[in-house]
C-alpha cells in the first residue's frame, strides 16, 4: 500500500541544470501474489522529455506503467506528480491529472465515431447537457489534423485499423491536456510513413512541454526521438542514461546481464528424426510469414522473441486456430494444413496455450475432466464416458506431474498458476502428441513449479517427443532449449545454437547486430 | 459503406412497399382508414421508442406487453373513479416507472440476463393481473374517450403526441450527454465504466424509462375505446423488438437511432393492411415478421463479418 | 509482456472426512428442491384433499389427479429437457413452443389433407421439428449470431406458419383412436404418454451426463473458447443441440395432439416460458455450464404439482383463479430461482479473484 500523506517532500535536487520532475517515482514496488513484478523501481520525467523505458518481457515495464495510470496500487514507494505526492490513484483520476496512455489495445467505442470517442473523452460529466455535434466534429477534425491523422472525425471506430484508433487516442489525449504522455509500443503496426508522423507528433509534444514515457524495443527509434533512456531487468531499474551517453551495445548489455541464478536439466537425448518442418509458412491475417524452422524428435527448440514478433501467432497456426496461408508444414513427413484443433490433434499436435485461465484450463470443471477434454474420441469410444478410465489417467498425471490439489474432483479454478500449468499440461499429453508446442509455460508460475515444470520438460525430450517452447524468459530460453530460434517482424530471422550468449538473442530479437556500435 | 446504411435501406423498403401498395391497392391510401391505422399504432409508437433505448443499451425487455396492460387497467380504473385526465397520464406513467425499476433493479442490480428477468416479470404480472381482474373489463366514463373530443381531433391528437415524443426523444438520444452514454454501455461497458460512465446506473434508468413510456402508451389506448379489455398488449412486446431491430438498431448494442426504428415501424404496421388489400390472408402476418426479423439479423450478422473487422 | 497474474499457495491435501461429503450431498440444490417439492405435494395433499359427500375420495390425493399432474407435465416436461442443453451451452431457445404448434398443425394436415398414415406423418414431423431446430442452429452457429434474437425470430415465424397454414381457424381432429391412445389412456398403469416421457428422460439424462456431448456443453458453456482450443467442435455440438430441441418438440407436439384429440395452431402458447422455468428453477444456470438433468425433472415436477395443485384447494377454487395463481407463483419463483442461481457465479469470481491476488 503506498504511505499516508507525507510532509511536502524533498524535491530531486534541483541544480541550474536539473529542474524538479514532472513526474518522480521512488522506492515503487509491486509484487502479485509470490511474484515481485517491481522491487523498488526510481524513475523520473522532466516536462518536455522523451524519457524511453526499455526492457526484455517480463522486465516490470507494464506494471510500472500501469502504476503510473493508477491501474495497479503500488505496494511501497511514492508517486509524486509536479510535486503533489498522489496517493490511491486511479484510472479515472490519473485522467483527470493529466496522465494520459496509448497502449496497443485502444480502448475506444468500437460501434461509435471517432468525434464521438474523443468527445466522451473530453466533455464534462454531466448528463443534461447538450450536445454540440458541431462543435465535436471540429474539435475532433482540429485534434486529428493537428497530430496529422487523416482520419474521418465521422468514421466509425470498430472500421479503423488499429494504428488509425492508436492516433485518435492520441488525439484524444491531445486534447485532453495531457501533461503525461504514455505510449507503449506505439510503432508496432505502422508503416514507415505512419512512424514518421508518429515521430513529428511525438516532438511536437515534447516540444508543447509534455512529458513523453516512450516503451519501445527498437532501439534505432529510442536513439532518434528519446532524450533518457531508463532500463529495467527482473523489476528493478538497472540504470537512466541519456541517450547520447549510451550506445546499442551498452543498451543490450544493461538488458541482459545478469547471474545465471537458476540451473536447468541438461539435455539427456541426442535429437532423432525431424519431426516438424516449416518451409516459407505464413497466415496473412496475423502477419506471420516465411517461418522456415526444423524441430527433431527428443528436442527441445526454443522459440524466443520480443513481444508481438509473432511466436504466439504461428503456434495458432500450427495449431489450427489461424489458417496457414502460404508455405508447408511437413509433420513426420506427411504434408499438413489443420484448419481447426479437432486436426491439429488429430495429426499428433498438442498445444499448451498461453492464457492459462480462458484457454488452459476450464476453471470450473474438475481437474480430471480438464485433462480428458482433448482425447474424448480416444478415451471414450461411441461418446461414452468411462469414468473409471477418467480418474486413473487423472491419477497418473496427478502422480506423475505432482499436481498439489485434493484430488482429482477438485475444479481447475483451485488450483495455484503452477498446478494449473501442470493441468493444462497433462491434458495434451494425454494425446500421446508427437509435436508439443509450449507458450510461456512457466508465466506466473513460482519458482519451485517452474523447476518441476523445466525438469517434466525435459524428460518428455528424452522420451522422444519435439518440444516447442515459446518463452519470453530468457534464461528459460537459454537453459532450456538445444536449439533456440528469434522471431521478429513475424518470421524467424536467426536459429542459434543452445547456450548461445544471452547478448546475442536478445540482440537478434531487438533486430541489431551486436557487435555495431561498439565504442 | 455508409454508417446509415441500415436505416437508409430499410427506409427503402418501406418506400418500395408503399410505393406496391400504391400500385396495387390503391384503395390503401384512403385518409380515414390510414388516420385509423395511425392511431391504432400511435400507442405502439411510444412504446418502439422505449424499447430501441433498452436494446441500444444491449438488454432487452419482454415485460412490456404485460406492463402495458397493468398499466391500462390502473388508468383505467383511475378514470372510472373519476380522476380527470390530465392526472391519469401520470400516473399511469408513474406506474409503469415503477414496474420499469423492478426489471431495473434486478438487471442492472444483480446483473442478471434481462431475457429471463423480463420473461419472468412478464408472467408474473399478467398472471398477477388476471388474478386481480378476472378477466373484467374496465368500463370507462364518457368523458375518456378521445379526450372528451370528436374523434377525429381526438386521432390527430394522438398521432400528433406521437409523433412529438418520437422527434424529442429521437433528438435527446441524439443531442443529450445522457442518450450518449446509452450507446456508451451498449457498445462497451467496461470502456464506459473507464470514462467515467456509471454502467449499472444507466441500465436502470433505461428500464424505468421503458416503463414510463409504456404507461404513457397505456393512456393512449385508454381513450381510444370505451372499455379496457385486460388482454391488451398482448404480443406488443414482439412488434416492437421486432420494428426496432428490422429498423437497425443491433442487438449487440450501441448502434442504431430512432428513425430507423420508426421506418421498422411502418414496414411492419403496413404488412397487416397490406396483406389484406392484396387480398392475402392476413394470418400470414405473424410469419412474414418473423422471417423479417431473421432476414434483418442475418443481414446484421453478415454486415459485421464483412465490413468492419476490429 | 504483463505481469503474472497467478498467487503461489497450496491447496489442502489432506481428504475431507466423511460427514463434510454427507452434507455438502445435503446442501446440493437439488436436494432442497426435492425438499421443496415433497413439502409442496404434502401440503396440496393435506388441503386440496377432501372426502365428498358419497365418501369417496376427491382433489388432490386422488390417483386421477395424480395422473392428469402427469399427463399434463409430459409436454412441458419434453420442452424442459430439450432446453437443458441448450441452456447448459449458455445458449437459449425461444421457440420451442411455437414449433410444438407447427409441428402439431403440420401432423394434422398430414393425415387428414395428405391422407398419410399415422406413423409416416408422425416420422416426417419429426422430421419437420428437426429442421426447425437446425434452422435455429444453422444461423446460430454458421452466422454466429445472437441465440437470443434467432430464437425470437423462429418464434414468430414458426407460430405464423401454423397459423397461415391452418387459417388461423382449422382445427384437425377425429384421429383414429390407435393415436389417441398415446395421450388419452394408459399402459401398464401409467398415462402412456409418461412412458415416452421416461424414455426421452433417460435418454437426455445420458446424453447429458454419461457422454461426451454433455462434457462438451459444459465445457461450451463455461467457456466456448477454452472449449475450442481443448480440441472440442464446438460450432457441431451447439448445433446438435438445438436440432435435439427441435426433435424434442416435435415429440411433444405428438403427445399434446393426441391428448387434446386436436391440433390447432395455438398448440403449446406459453409453454417455452414454463419449460425455461423448469430448467432454471432446476438449478442450471443460465449463463451456461453448470446444471443437471435431474434438476431439470424436479423443476417440472415442482410446476406441475404446483400448477394443479392449486386447481385443487378450495380457496382457489372458490376464486376460480387456479390459472393466474399458477402462473404468478410460477414467475416468482423463476424470479427466486434466478436470484439464488448467480450466487455461485458470484462465489466462483470471488475465488478467481483471491487466486489472482
Amino acid at each position: 500500500m503506498a504511505r499516508g500523506p507525507q510532509p511536502a517532500p524533498k524535491p530531486m535536487a534541483a541544480t541550474p541544470s536539473t529542474p524538479a520532475p514532472l513526474l518522480s517515482l521512488r522506492g515503487v514496488a509491486k509484487s502479485f501474489g509470490g511474484v515481485r513484478a517491481l522491487r523498488g523501481v526510481d524513475f523520473d520525467l522532466q516536462a518536455g522529455e522523451v524519457h524511453a523505458l526499455l526492457g526484455e518481457n517480463g522486465a516490470g515495464k507494464s506494471t510500472l506503467i500501469k502504476v503510473i495510470t493508477g491501474a495497479h496500487q503500488p505496494d511501497a514507494g511514492e508517486i509524486t506528480l509536479a510535486g503533489r505526492m498522489l496517493g490511491g490513484l486511479t484510472p479515472a483520476l490519473a485522467q483527470q491529472l493529466g496522465i494520459a496512455c496509448i497502449y496497443q489495445q485502444p480502448a475506444l467505442f468500437p460501434d461509435l465515431t471517432v468525434a464521438e470517442n474523443i468527445g466522451l473523452r473530453l466533455e464534462p460529466a454531466a448528463a443534461i447537457r447538450r450536445i454540440g455535434w458541431q462543435r465535436r466534429r471540429a474539435l475532433a477534425a482540429e485534434l486529428l489534423a493537428r497530430i496529422g491523422a487523416h482520419i474521418s472525425p465521422e468514421a466509425e471506430v470498430r472500421a479503423l485499423s488499429m494504428p488509425e484508433q492508436q492516433l485518435v487516442e492520441i488525439a484524444g489525449a491531445v486534447g485532453a491536456g495531457a501533461r503525461v504522455v504514455v505510449m507503449d509500443e506505439p510503432t508496432a503496426s505502422l508503416t514507415n510513413r505512419e512512424q514518421e508522423r508518429l515521430f513529428t507528433i511525438v516532438r511536437e509534444l515534447r516540444a508543447a512541454g509534455v512529458g513523453v514515457i516512450y516503451i519501445s524495443h527498437r532501439l534505432e527509434e529510442i536513439f532518434a526521438l528519446a532524450d533518457r533512456v531508463t532500463v529495467l531487468r527482473d523489476g528493478a531499474s538497472v540504470g537512466t542514461h541519456g541517450v547520447s551517453d549510451m550506445t546499442e551495445a551498452g543498451l543490450i548489455k544493461l538488458m541482459v546481464g545478469r547471474e545465471v541464478a537458476q540451473l536447468y536439466p541438461p539435455a539427456e537425448s541426442t535429437p532423432g528424426e525431424i519431426v516438424l518442418k516449416l518451409a516459407g509458412v505464413g497466415c496473412a491475417d496475423s502477419g506471420v510469414h516465411g517461418v522456415n524452422l526444423e524441430v527433431r524428435a527428443g528436442e527441445i527448440f526454443g522459440l524466443a522473441g520480443l513481444v508481438g514478433a509473432g511466436r504466439t501467432e504461428l503456434a495458432r497456426v500450427l495449431f489450427g486456430i489461424t489458417p496457414v496461408t502460404a508455405g508447408v508444414i511437413t509433420l513426420g513427413g506427411k504434408t499438413i494444413a489443420p484448419r481447426s484443433p479437432q486436426e491439429a490433434v488429430s495429426h499428433g499436435i498438442a498445444y499448451v496455450p498461453e492464457d492459462r485461465r480462458r484457454h488452459g484450463v476450464v476453471l470450473e470443471m474438475p481437474i480430471s475432466e480438464n485433462m480428458t477434454m482433448a482425447i474424448h474420441p480416444r478415451l471414450f469410444p461411441g461418446a461414452w464416458l468411462r469414468f473409471g478410465a477418467e480418474r486413473s489417467l487423472a491419477l497418473d498425471f496427478i502422480r506423475d506431474l505432482a499436481v498439489k490439489c485434493s484430488g482429482c474432483d477438485a475444479p481447475g479454478g483451485s488450483l495455484s498458476g503452477g498446478n494449473q500449468q501442470k493441468v493444462s499440461l497433462a491434458r495434451w499429453l494425454a494425446t500421446k502428441p508427437r509435436l508439443l508446442i509450449l507458450d510461456e509455460p512457466t508465466q506466473g508460475v513460482d519458482v519451485g513449479a517452474k523447476s518441476e515444470i523445466h525438469r517434466i520438460i525435459r524428460r518428455l525430450a528424452k522420451d522422444g517427443l519435439a518440444v516447442l517452447m515459446i518463452s519470453s524468459d530468457l534464461p528459460e530460453v537459454l537453459g532450456m532449449g538445444d536449439r533456440i530460434g528469434v522471431m521478429r517482424g513475424g518470421t524467424l530471422t536467426t536459429v542459434l545454437p543452445g547456450g548461445a550468449p544471452a547478448s546475442t538473442v536478445m540482440a537478434a530479437a531487438l533486430g541489431q547486430d551486436e557487435n555495431k556500435g561498439a565504442a | 459503406m455508409n454508417r446509415y446504411f441500415r436505416e437508409l435501406s430499410v427506409t427503402a423498403a418501406l418506400g418500395l412497399v408503399l410505393l406496391g401498395l400504391a400500385v396495387f391497392a390503391p384503395a390503401f391510401y384512403q385518409p380515414q382508414p390510414l388516420l385509423s391505422l395511425a392511431t391504432r399504432e400511435a400507442p405502439t409508437l411510444v412504446v418502439m421508442c422505449g424499447m430501441a433505448l433498452v436494446i441500444i443499451c444491449r438488454q432487452i425487455d419482454i415485460s412490456v406487453g404485460s406492463q402495458f396492460s397493468v398499466c391500462s387497467v390502473c388508468a383505467g380504473l383511475l378514470a372510472a373513479r373519476g380522476w380527470p385526465l390530465f392526472l391519469v397520464v401520470p400516473a399511469s406513467a408513474a406506474i409503469g416507472a415503477v414496474l420499469g425499476s423492478l426489471n431495473g433493479l434486478l438487471i442492472a442490480g444483480l446483473r442478471l440476463p434481462s431475457i429471463v428477468v423480463t420473461l419472468a416479470t412478464m408472467v408474473t404480472l399478467r398472471q398477477g393481473l388476471n388474478l386481480v381482474r378476472q378477466g373484467e373489463f374496465v368500463n370507462l366514463p364518457d368523458g375518456v374517450q378521445w379526450f372528451g373530443l370528436s374523434q377525429a381531433t381526438g386521432q390527430w391528437v394522438l398521432v400528433a403526441a406521437a409523433l412529438l415524443l418520437l422527434v424529442t426523444m429521437g433528438l435527446a438520444l441524439r443531442h443529450l450527454a445522457a442518450g450518449r452514454w446509452i450507446y456508451a454501455v451498449g457498445s462497451d461497458t467496461e470502456a464506459a465504466r473507464l470514462a467515467g460512465i456509471r454502467p449499472q446506473f444507466v441500465t436502470f434508468l433505461v428500464f424505468v424509462i421503458m416503463g414510463a413510456l409504456t404507461g404513457l402508451a397505456a393512456t393512449m389506448n385508454l381513450v381510444q375505446s370505451p372499455q379496457i379489455q385486460p388482454l391488451t398488449g398482448a404480443g406488443l412486446e414482439l412488434k416492437v423488438i421486432a420494428a426496432v431491430v428490422v429498423g437497425g438498431v443491433a442487438i449487440s448494442g450501441g448502434r442504431g437511432n430512432l428513425w430507423g426504428a420508426f421506418a421498422g415501424l411502418l414496414l411492419l404496421a403496413c404488412i397487416s393492411p397490406a396483406l389484406t388489400h392484396l387480398h392475402i390472408e392476413a394470418y400470414w402476418e405473424k410469419a412474414i415478421q418473423g422471417a423479417i426479423i431473421l432476414l434483418a439479423v442475418v443481414a446484421d450478422g453478415l454486415r459485421q463479418r464483412t465490413g468492419g473487422q476490429r | 509482456m504483463s505481469a503474472p497474474t497467478n498467487v503461489e499457495g497450496s491447496a489442502p491435501a489432506e481428504p475431507r472426512p466423511s460427514w463434510s461429503w454427507a452434507l455438502q450431498f445435503l446442501l446440493r440444490y437439488e436436494t432442497l428442491l426435492l425438499a421443496v417439492l415433497v413439502a409442496e405435494w404434502l401440503l396440496f395433499y393435506h388441503y386440496g384433499t377432501s372426502t365428498n359427500r358419497r365418501g369417496v375420495v376427491v382433489g388432490f390425493g386422488t390417483i386421477d389427479r395424480q395422473f392428469d399432474i402427469l399427463r399434463h407435465s409430459c409436454e412441458i416436461g419434453l420442452l424442459a429437457l430439450a432446453l437443458t442443453p441448450v441452456i447448459l451451452t449458455a445458449g437459449i431457445d425461444l421457440s420451442v413452443g411455437s414449433l410444438l404448434g407447427l409441428c402439431a398443425v403440420i401432423f394434422g394436415k398430414l393425415w387428414h389433407d395428405g391422407g398419410l398414415s399415422i406413423p409416416l406423418a408422425a416420422a416426417l414431423t419429426l422430421g419437420l421439428g428437426a429442421l426447425g431446430g437446425g434452422l435455429n442452429a444453422t444461423l446460430i452457429t454458421a452466422l454466429r449470431l445472437p441465440p437470443l434474437i434467432v430464437t425470437l425470430g423462429t418464434y414468430s415465424l414458426f407460430r405464423g406458419l401454423a397459423e397461415a397454414i391452418t387459417h388461423g381457424a382449422v382445427t384437425y381432429t377425429d384421429f383414429p383412436a390407435s393415436f389417441l391412445f398415446l395421450g388419452q389412456e394408459r399402459w401398464l398403469g401409467l398415462p402412456t404418454q409418461a412412458w415416452l416421457f421416461l424414455l426421452v428422460a433417460v435418454v437426455v439424462w445420458l446424453l447429458v451426463h454419461r457422454t461426451t456431448f454433455g462434457r462438451s456443453f459444459r465445457a461450451i458453456g463455461f467457456s466456448p473458447e477454452g472449449a475450442r482450443y481443448a480440441g472440442l467442435p464446438v460450432e457441431r455440438r451447439v448445433a446438435f443441440a438445438y436440432v435435439l430441441a427441435g426433435l424434442i418438440a416435435a415429440l411433444a407436439a405428438l403427445i399434446y395432439t393426441s391428448r387434446l384429440g386436436q391440433a390447432k395452431a395455438d398448440a403449446g402458447t406459453g409453454y417455452e416460458l414454463f419449460a425455461i422455468t423448469a430448467v432454471v428453477l432446476g438449478g442450471t444456470s443460465i449463463f451456461g455450464g453448470r446444471g443437471s438433468v435431474t434438476g431439470t425433472l424436479l423443476g417440472v415436477a415442482a410446476i406441475a404439482v404446483l400448477k394443479n395443485g392449486l386447481a385443487c384447494l378450495p380457496v382457489v377454487i372458490r376464486m376460480n383463479a387456479a390459472e393466474e395463481m399458477s402462473g404468478l407463483l410460477t414467475g416468482a419463483l423463476l424470479l427466486l430461482a434466478l436470484t439464488g442461481s448467480i450466487l455461485p457465479k458470484i462465489l466462483s469470481t470471488f475465488r478467481g479473484r483471491r487466486q489472482a491476488g
